[in-house]
Formats: structure tokens, sequence, C-alpha cells
């Protein structure tokens, strides 16, 4: 591949949002998620020739995406979709989409796994953002996953940790929902979590061997303390709401940051890189940097709108996929259950 | 069919569910933290996949293997009205004759068929829960 100027367009419907981005080279152009203005933009809403929502918005944010990057279709030397994991039903209208465009431009089609474009979205060329060197090790803490890998190289990844039950996100909006919180409540309890006491209120944390994480036992855990000291004081949840917070905050934090440790003791890496989410948490970013000074870990985050689901990520990995030549053919399936 | 049970007994009690079902769709009601997805996933266990269970409030629904069929376990936690629910095609789903295990199926009531099973789940003190299949 000697070619230097590569326009990859990337597709993400893995789950609720439809995304497209354009990315040249390891540049992003275009970030696009579908929303009521891109309709607006394309001349209104697309007809209901179909109810599924991903397929009235595939066409208007594909459009947008080569708008914005200021480009035509013709320009693009390949089409990037997500196969999966995600839902049958919102993959397949990527899938089904990518495959008529590559082949209606008879271009090469790359299929990409979600999870990996969660990491290798570090991979995006962004000013003020460094990436890592492999071996690394990539925690994704979002509403869905919770995990840990070892990166040894682009595509040679391994997942060494994960969760057994709840997502750490999940942990952070049902807590919200037992405070009465709007869901999601991540948001709200890292902003509540500054004003109180981290220490105020202990909560135990869950004892699960090796890298894997377990956080339906902490939900629980929160839920009997709220309705013990609900009992006791109905005014509890406002008086304290944000010194239970901080604590919260404080063990969920406590819990990853452990498993870190755990996970750099194993390994013998310690330069680690967060995606996801919950990687906006201004307490894990302040712990991750804390670990730089105890630890001497070197850590990586990547620009926010490329940790949560986005398309972005899917274009980095198709431009990664590209420049090796690795494509997928026409009779490719999506796979809601595609692993690392 | 009416248990009252703790955490150590939730592989019998997910095996006694399993023989007492009369259909493949499992509609397990009941408040946050009360164990539908511990159960669901002895009940995934006792069915026969070795697939890891982990909770689909975000994903909507995670898939599980057994020989011939799938296992699909929902959470509609999150989803706000039924245009989600065909949104992301649960029709497919319930229509597909594999069992389809689906925690807090409130809001897709109305498509519902009367035919699947519900499960009550409720807290009887900390470690104790009460199970009540109809």
């Amino acid at each position: 591949m000697k070619e230097q100027n590569i326009y990859i367009l990337g597709i993400e419907s893995s789950c609720d949002d439809t995304a497209a981005s354009v990315i040249h080279n390891g540049k992003i152009l275009s970030n696009v998620v579908a929303t009521q203005k891109i309709h607006e933009a394309f001349g209104g809403v697309v007809p209901e020739l179909a109810s599924r929502a991903h397929q009235q918005n595939i066409v208007p944010v594909v459009h947008q995406a080569l708008k914005k990057a200021n480009i035509s279709k013709e320009q693009l030397h390949a089409i990037a979709f997500t196969r999966g994991p995600g839902l049958m039903g919102s993959l397949l209208v990527g899938t089904s989409f990518a495959k008529s465009l590559a082949y209606g431009l008879d271009i090469p089609l790359i299929d990409v796994n979600h999870m990996q474009a969660h990491i290798l979205a570090h991979f995006i060329d962004e000013d003020g953002f460094k990436k890592p060197p492999f071996p690394f090790l990539a925690m994704t803490i979002s509403g869905g996953h919770t995990q840990i890998v070892r990166v040894d190289s682009y595509f040679k990844m391994t997942v060494i940790g994960e969760t057994i039950d709840d997502a750490v996100g999940e942990a952070f909006d049902k807590s919200g929902k037992i405070l009465g919180l709007g869901y999601p409540a991540g948001p709200e309890i890292d902003r509540r979590a500054k004003l109180g006491n981290p220490k105020a209120f202990k909560f135990t944390k869950p004892k699960v061997d090796g890298l894997n994480f377990s956080f339906s036992g902490f939900k629980t855990a929160v839920l009997y303390f709220i309705q013990r000291e609900v009992k006791a004081n109905p005014n509890f949840i406002a008086e304290n709401l944000n010194d239970i917070c901080a604590s919260i905050q404080y063990t969920i934090i406590g819990i990853l940051i452990d498993k870190l440790k755990l996970a750099t003791k194993e390994t013998g890496i310690t330069h680690i890189a967060i995606g996801g989410g919950v990687s906006a948490n201004s307490g894990i970013r302040q712990a991750l940097k804390d670990g730089e000074q105890k630890f001497d870990w070197t850590t990586y985050v990547p620009k926010f709108e490329f940790t949560t689901d986005n398309a972005a990520m899917i274009a980095i990995v198709g431009y990664l996929k590209y420049l090796e030549g690795d494509f997928a053919l026409q009779d490719v399936v999506a796979s809601a259950r595609l692993k690392i | 069919m009416n248990i009252t049970y703790s955490i150590d007994q939730v592989e019998a009690v997910a095996k006694q569910l399993i023989s007492s079902a009369t259909s493949k769709t499992l509609l397990f009601y009941g408040d946050m933290g009360v164990g539908k997805t511990t159960l669901i996933k002895a009940l995934v266990k006792a069915l026969g996949s070795l697939d890891n269970v982990s909770s689909p409030t975000f994903s909507l629904v995670n898939e599980y293997d057994l020989d011939n069929e799938n296992i699909y376990h929902f959470d509609l936690y999150r989803i706000n009205d039924l245009e989600e629910a065909y949104n992301f095609g649960i029709e497919d789903y319930l229509d597909s004759n594999h069992w389809v295990i689906i925690e807090w199926p409130q809001i897709i009531e109305p498509i519902l068929s009367g035919d699947e099973c519900i499960i009550n789940l409720s807290i009887e003190s900390e470690n104790k829960r009460q199970l009540l299949l109809k």
C-alpha cells in the first residue's frame, strides 16, 4: 500500500446510536452521531420506510459525515463497519448498508470489532494526545463494559479481566437511581462527589479472584445501606447526598485501581490506556494521575468524543486494517457476540 | 410455585424453575437488588450453557449458546417506551422459539401473548428471597 492519501468511512450501529465518521490517514475529518438536526440538514426526516431508528438514521448520518469531511463518496478507499458485538437488529443495519455501499463503489469492505475499536481509538491522530506504546494495558469502562485487555500489537489483544455481572457504569447509574438521581446518574454523582467526604460512609469492596470485577453486590450493599439509614432518618439522603456520592465514587474507583495495580504487577506492564464513557469521571482521572506518581504508571485517556460509542474509532480501525490489506468479503455477517 | 430461598440455594431453585416452566419465555419481575440477574446466571448454567452471564442493562440483550439453540437475556430497565423495543427488534426475538429471559418486562406487556412464565421476586430479608411462579 504505497498510497499516501487514504480516506475511509466508518459506520457504527451496535447499540443506541447511529454514527458515521470519515478519517484521512490517521486524522478524523468528521465524527457524526444521528440527531434530529441531521434529519433537518438532510431535508426532513426520512420517511417511515422502516420502523427501526437506525434505518431512518443511516443515510442522513453518512451524508453528513461526508459533507463535514468535505469529500465525495467516490473519494473513499474503503468502508469500515461494526460487525459486533451489539444488538443484532442494530448491527444488521450498519452491516447491510456498509456492504451495499462498498459493493456499489467497488472498494474494500472492512469489518471491525467494537471492543477492539474502543482500544484502538487511542491511535487516532489528535493534537495534545499521546499514543500508548506496545505492550500496554487497556481498561474499557462504560455503561456496558468493564474489561482489562493486554494489547501486544494492533490486533493481538487478550482479555485478562472483565466483569462477571454488572458493568462499572451500571454501578454508578443504579446507585444514583437508589438515591433518586436521574438515569444515567454517573455525571451527577461525579459532580456531587467533589463536594463531599469520600470517607464518610464505608462500603465493602466485592471479593473477586484475579482480575475479574463484580459490581452487582456493591449495588445491593448501597441499596441496603440506604434503606437502613432512611428508616432511621427519613431525610438521610437529602442531608448527606454529597457525602454518599463521594463515598460511592471512592469505593468504585478503589475497585478499579486495585485491579489495575494487580494487572500491572502480574504483567509487568505500566502503560495504561483508558477508554469508555466512565473515563470522563474526574475521580478516575485523578486516581490515574496519582498512579503515575505512586506506581510509575504512564496513563492515556483519549479525547472524550472518541471514548463513548462513536464511529471515529471504527474509522481508525478501518485505516489500520486497510494498511494491512485485511478486508472482509461480501458474505461477512454481523455477530452479536463477537469477542476480542 | 412459591419458594423462599437464600443465595446458596439459587442453583437448586434454578433447576426447579426450569422443570416447572410451561414456556420458554420467562418474565422476571422484582425490584433492583432482589437478585434477578443472579438467578438468571444460575438458570443459564442449569440450561447447560457455559457462557458467562453478565447484566444486559446497557446492551439490552446478551446471547448465550446452547447445543442447538440460543438463550436471549434481556434487560429492559433503561428503555423508555415500546417504540424503542420495536426499534431493536423485540418481536423477532419473541417469535424465535429460543429461550427468551426478560428482566423489567413491564414496558412490552402490551405485545406479549400471555402464555409466558411470570416470575416475581421479592426480598424476604437481607439474605432471603421469595419467588412466585405463575
